[in-house]
Order: structure tokens, then sequence, then C-alpha cells
């Protein structure tokens, strides 16, 4: 091979590479919890646009918690290397007044004016793509019938067998703010000292605070009775344990957890993120990811099989105990403190 | 002059003169680099975030404030932490000791194949993380665990507490520290001759009196290292305080996680996190003091 032969082959074999990524699939990378919610999501959703979009890829990076969420977008913010992130409402407010995200509008993604009016939050950069609540859980060989109501936690016969994944998680600000709407406290101008007053009945009975790695392991094993978790994964939990384990909503309410879909101010791949938030709040979308996981769907339009919706907080809203979380973010501390103080030391 | 003189020779005319400042210069500069840009840095960053301000949704947009120092200062509840964190640490500390000593003597003292193998389970259980080792004590102190199940057939009513609060949290924590002090004991253990402890009884010393009067005096050092490396590393951890300590028990680590992680009040967190380190400051100069003291 002559010399010029060889310029010429190494050029063309470099115009190859260099064409090569114009023809490969754009890649998405969403970032968002990871286990039971990461195998849900890309069965319920990732697969069938992947499938509709053969010219996109989505990659799932996954994280523990809104919180280390956060903690890479700030970590990414010179140059992001994450086009979605799926979180919490409250850390998705964080991330909004940092600049981290792009402000989502129906004139650019028409599909958000088919969401239900409390998907749309206006200090939220991002849109609500799920809908989940607090519920009662029960070993059922330990309650034959249901309990019912939050007060089934303080009664004697449970005595070390409640869980609850206690302050500063928000199941246990959620039922700390149910408890005090149920017994007449104004909420966040009373920092809920209504709602710690009634916890204090159920701390003696409380086997830890700290159920881990999720507050549905314990009871389905049966070394706890009772406790607090959220509808979606108890839902599966329910299923994956053979019964087990089940969900109730008790009577005192319940409260919504909301997680929000965000793009990424400055995401790699802005074009296709859009057109894959655009999918996830799609009414298709939203019913296949509500069939598997029971996250109530943010979609108005979505037709959500009658099996499927009846465990979710659909039917039982007149039950939803309205919380302000970025009015709670307000009152934090003083809440955290009393409930170090008041509720904490009567479970030692 | 034979070959091997000629070498002796040389190497001890080059050790003897002082090297010059560029070859130290150079041996240190990875070091110190790796140091500026893995400890320094973040370290200075860190104390820059504890300065910051935050908004009570979680954000920091620019500003900066020492109210997170103030509020630490100043609420009785960090000091209680404070305490709590250095008192917890300081009986973890001992527990190992005691429990870790003579199993260090022992090893100390065996040789041949049977200290490899004791070497090997001593360091075996560092092989597994600290999160299934954990999941391990969970298995073995909750109510229907193996202790409360013996505890059963021996007639006991009720199950005994034994995780989910600071019992837990201490076993836990004493269990996984142990191949640390063990090894660092052992290290310290070079001046233990026996030929002394054999001079004291031969002498007509008691086994009791050998150990007060030889064997513990002479392995000071390696006590003194063990506590600092368990002391520090009981002072870090939050995964088994996390798992084992149901919520009940707040010690300094849990809560720069709580913080940062939870809550995200990261100035916060990085004001208890530079406490932390001011803790492990005055943990290695008494270690120092200590060890200049027995010269």
């Amino acid at each position: 091979m002559d010399r010029r032969h060889f310029a010429k082959t190494v050029l063309a074999f470099a115009c190859g590479l260099a064409a090569v990524p114009a023809s490969a699939a754009e890649t998405v990378t969403l970032m968002a919890y990871t286990g039971l919610f990461q195998d849900r999501y890309t069965q319920a959703v990732l697969a069938p646009f992947e499938k509709a979009n053969p010219d996109i890829k989505v990659v799932f990076a996954p994280q523990p918690t809104s919180g280390a969420m956060i903690g890479q977008l700030r970590a990414q913010k010179a140059a992001p290397q994450v086009d979605v992130v799926i979180m919490d409402v409250s850390v998705a407010k964080a991330g909004t007044d940092e600049g981290l995200f792009v402000k989502l509008e129906a004139k650019d993604l028409p599909v958000i004016d088919e969401l239900y009016p409390n998907a749309r939050i206006p200090e939220i950069a991002g849109v609500a793509v799920t809908f989940d609540n607090l519920v009662l859980i029960y070993n059922t060989e330990a309650w034959p019938t249901a309990p019912k109501s939050i007060a089934d936690m303080a009664t004697p016969a449970v005595k070390g067998k409640v869980v609850i994944p206690g302050i500063p998680d928000i199941q246990g600000m959620s039922l700390v703010a149910i408890l005090d709407k149920k017994n007449g406290g104004p909420g966040v101008e009373g920092k809920f000292a209504k709602g710690i007053e009634a916890m204090e009945a159920i701390a003696p009975n409380v086997q830890t605070w700290e159920p881990k790695p999720e507050v549905y392991a314990p009871v389905i094993a049966g070394q706890a009775s009772i406790g607090v978790g959220w509808n979606a994964r108890a839902q599966v939990n329910t299923d994956t344990s053979g019964g087990k384990m089940k969900a109730v909503i008790p009577a005192e309410g319940t409260a919504f957890q909301i997680n929000t879909i965000n793009l990424v101010q400055g995401a790699p791949q802005s074009a296709a993120a859009r057109k894959f938030i655009a999918y996830a709040l799609s009414a298709e979308a939203q019913k296949s990811f509500t069939e598997t996981m029971f996250y109530a769907p943010t979609n108005a339009k979505a037709q959500i099989a009658p099996a499927a919706i009846d465990r979710t907080v659909v039917k039982s809203l007149d039950k939803v105990v309205p919380i302000d979380w970025l009015a709670v973010a307000k009152v934090r501390d003083q809440v955290a403190e009393a409930w170090r103080r008041k509720v904490i030391p009567l479970s030692r | 002059m034979s070959a091997t003189a000629t070498v002796a020779a040389t190497a001890g005319s080059a050790a003897d003169r002082p090297a010059g400042g560029g070859l130290v210069v150079a041996l240190l500069l990875p070091i110190a680099l790796v140091n500026l840009v893995g400890f320094l840095l973040p370290v200075f960053n860190l104390a820059l975030i504890s300065l910051q301000e935050v908004q009570a949704s979680g954000a920091m947009t620019g500003g900066w404030s020492t109210a997170k120092w103030v509020s630490v200062v100043t609420d009785d509840f960090y000091w209680e932490l404070l305490w709590n964190t250095i008192r917890t640490s300081l009986g973890i500390t001992l527990a190992t000791l005691l429990v870790s000593y003579p199993i260090a003597l022992y090893l100390h003292r065996s040789s041949g194949l049977w200290r490899s193998v004791l070497l090997v389970m001593v360091i075996s259980p560092l092989l597994l993380s600290a999160v299934v080792r954990t999941y391990g004590w969970i298995a073995i102190l909750s109510d229907q665990g193996v202790v409360n199940s013996v505890l059963k057939a021996f007639g006991a009513a009720e199950p005994w507490r034994l995780m989910f609060n600071l019992t837990g949290v201490t076993i836990g924590l004493t269990e996984i520290l142990m191949p640390y002090m063990i090894l660092a004991l052992v290290a310290g253990f070079g001046r233990l001759d026996p030929r002394a402890e054999e001079a004291a009884a031969t002498l007509g010393a008691s086994p009791f009196r050998v150990f007060r009067r030889i064997v513990l005096p002479l392995s000071v050092p390696g006590i003194a290292l063990g506590s600092l490396l368990t002391f520090v590393l009981a002072v870090s951890s939050f995964i088994t305080p996390k798992l084992l300590g149901g919520g009940r028990v707040f010690l300094l680590a849990t809560e720069v996680y709580d913080q940062a992680i939870v809550t995200l009040d990261w100035p916060l967190a990085a004001t208890l996190s530079m406490i932390v380190l001011v803790v492990f400051g005055i943990a290695i100069a008494v270690y120092g003091r200590l060890v200049r003291s027995i010269g």
C-alpha cells in the first residue's frame, strides 16, 4: 500500500467514525429512583417509548433519594450529564430556585394541558408525573381484620411492632400533618403541634423510626405488624409478598407525595428529552405506569383499568389532607425539634 | 575492598549526607498534590458551603451567612449531639479494645501457619461491606433473632431490646471495628519482648504482675494507635448507627447525612462536618501527645 493510498484509507475510516454518532440513536439520560421504581418505570414507560422512537435511547441513572439527585445536579451544573429528572416536589423547588431546570410550559409541551390542575405547580419548573399517598401497611397474619385507623398503632397489642419512617422523612411528616388536621390543629401556622401531641400516644409502641431498606420489608417478614408507607410501593410489595402485607388508607386521612418530571438546564439532548417528557406525561404512559405500579396518574385523560384504579387514591380524594410542602419547609426545623424533644424520648 | 563492602560504604555515605532540597521536593510533590486536590481543596470547599445562605427549600442561591454556625453553637441540641457522639465513640473504642486485646496478644505470640490462619480470620471480615455485616447483626439481634430465640428457649417472657437503640449500635460497631483495632495492636506490639516477661517470671512475678508491669506498659503504643483509629472510625460511621439505631441514636455523622440528603440543608451538614474534623484534630493531638510522652 503506497503512502497516498494509506492516507486515503485512514481519512475514509475517520470520516466513517465521525459519521457514526450522527446516524446512531440519541441518548436521553433519565435520573430517578433506584430499585422498584427503576424496574417498573423501565418496563412500563421506557420500553414502549424506545419502541416507538427507535432513534432515541433512554438511559436510566438511578439514585436512592431526591436529595442524592440534587447533589448530582449541583455537581454537574457547569456541564450537565443528565437530561431529565424525576424527583420529589419539595426537592424540585430547591432545584428550580437554583436554576437547575428549564420551565416546562404548555406552549412547548401541549400535553401539560391534559394534566390535573394540581399537577401544575407554579413555583416548580417541572410538572407532576406521579401522585402517591400515605397508607397504613399491616402484616396480614397479625391483622386478620384490616386495621382502619392511625389510632390502631397506639393500642397496647402492637407494642414494639410499629414501624414508621420518622421525621425528617416526609412519611413521618405526612403522618404528623394528618394527625394535626384530625385533632383540629392549624397546620403550618401551629407548627403541627397537635400532630406532634397525637404522635406521643403512638411513640411508645414504635420499634424503629428508621426501617431499612424500606418500611415494607419488616412488615412482610412479621418483624413488625403495622406501620406507614407509600401506596405505590405498598401495592407492589403486596403482590410480590403474596399478600403477607397489605395497605389501607387510614380513617384520619391520607396525604399526597408528588413526583415531578424536570428538564435539566443545559441538558445535552434537550429536544429528545422534551419528546421523552411529553411521552411520560401522555395518557398512554400514565395508564401503563399506574397499572404497573399503582401511582395515581397526573394526566386526566388516562383511562386506567378499574382493578388498578381501585388500588390508587383516585377514588378516595375526599380523604386527602392538603399539605403545602413548600410552606412546610419553612417550619421544618421547629417541627423536627419538637419531634426530637417530645416524640423520640417516649419511644426509648 | 570487596564489592559488598563498597556498596555498603557508598550507601552509608549517601545516607549520612543530607538529601538535596530538589530531591525532597520531587519526592514530596506527588503526595502533596494528591492531598491538596483530594483533601485540602474539598475541606476548603466544605468550609465555604458552611457559610452559604440557604433557603427553606434547601436552595443555595448565592449569598453568605454565618447563621448555621450561630445556630449550631447556640442550640443545645448540637452540643448534646457532640457530647453523645464523643461519649458513644469512646465507649465503643473501649469495648473494642477490651475484646480485641486478648486476640491481638495471642496473635502476636503465635507463629508459623497458625499465625497466618489467625491473621486471615482477623482480616476476612473486612472483605465484607459494613452494610452486609450490619444486616447480619439485625438477623442476630432482632426480636426474632438468634439471641432472643435462645433466651426464649430458656424461658424469657419478653424479647430483650438488643437493637434499634444504643446497645445495638455499640454491639454492631464494636464488631465491625475489631479488625482495625486488632491489626493496630499487633503492629504496636513490636516492643513486646517475650524475654522481658520470662525475666520477670523468673524473678518471681505472678502472671498478673507480669501483665500489669511488663506487657501492658509495653503495649501502650499499640493501644494508643488502635484507639485513635477506632475512635475516628466510630465518630465517622453512619451506616451502622442508621441501621441499628432505629432513629433513636443521634450522632454527628447520622445528622450530617440527614441534613445533606433528607432535609437538603447543605450548609448545616457542612458546619457539622467541620465540627467532626475538629474532633478528629483533637483526637490526633491527644494521640501525638501520648506517643511523645511515652518516648
